[in-house]
């Protein structure tokens, strides 16, 4: 238990520090996340057989 | 993003655009923590707001510029833009009152985390309660703000709810 809320506790520390970062450089992050989404959903389609996005 | 700044700067000084503002999750983020987002949202006030094909004269402003219709959005730069006319009261004095910020050098127009939190909540979907608990969680706004301009847009019984719900009052 005590592994678990250190575990919590550094993951509230870590998003807290993102939090602090410039405007720009947290928009250029959901930038780089969002490539990732739209290649993650695109392959999901491929796997379903779907020949387009969503 | 910059592009997309220098680009909605320039339909406002065109008059293709009476104002602008970001909201939606790229404005969030301007308070919270980075989220994954597909798109960039724009609210506009357009000098002719009656006419059928409100947005045609900003879709015809970005493709002069190179900018090119992608499904709903026009994609700037790495950004599919979504421009979305003020469509209520809420939404209108959330335009009027954003704040001017300063990305990297450029004036970019962005709704305020009280105004983007209670239009979330009038919107009403999961991730818009999400929204809402990030705004809070960022110490952005404060519940008793929230309240209140909820209060004055008709949204009063729907915080109540969220608050319930929610935040364990």
């Amino acid at each position: 238990m005590t592994d678990m809320r250190e575990l919590f506790e550094r993951q509230a520390a870590w998003q807290a520090s993102r939090r602090d970062l410039s405007w720009p450089e947290k928009v250029r992050m959901a930038e780089a996340i969002r490539e990732s989404v739209i290649r993650l959903r695109n392959m999901r389609s491929i796997d379903s057989g779907s020949d387009r996005a969503e | 993003m910059k592009l997309v700044a220098q680009l909605l700067n320039e339909m406002r000084t065109a008059g293709i655009i009476a104002d602008y503002a970001l909201f939606g999750a790229v404005a969030q983020m301007r308070y919270t923590e980075p989220v994954a987002t597909l798109d960039a949202d724009v609210l506009v006030a357009v000098p002719a707001p009656d006419r059928l094909d409100v947005l045609a004269p900003l879709y015809q402003f970005c493709i002069t510029r190179g900018y090119n219709p992608e499904g709903d959005a026009v994609r700037v730069g790495a950004w599919p833009v979504q421009f979305i006319p003020t469509f209520s009261r809420l939404t209108g004095e959330a335009l009027a009152r954003a704040d001017t910020a300063d990305f990297e050098g450029v004036p970019l127009r962005v709704v305020r985390a009280d105004y983007l939190a209670v239009i979330a909540l009038s919107v009403g979907r999961a991730k818009d309660f999400t929204r809402i608990l990030a705004l809070l969680e960022s110490g952005s706004v404060g519940v008793d703000r929230i309240a209140e301009l909820a209060a004055q847009h008709g949204l009063a019984d729907a915080w109540q709810r969220f608050r319930t719900r929610f935040l364990n009052d």
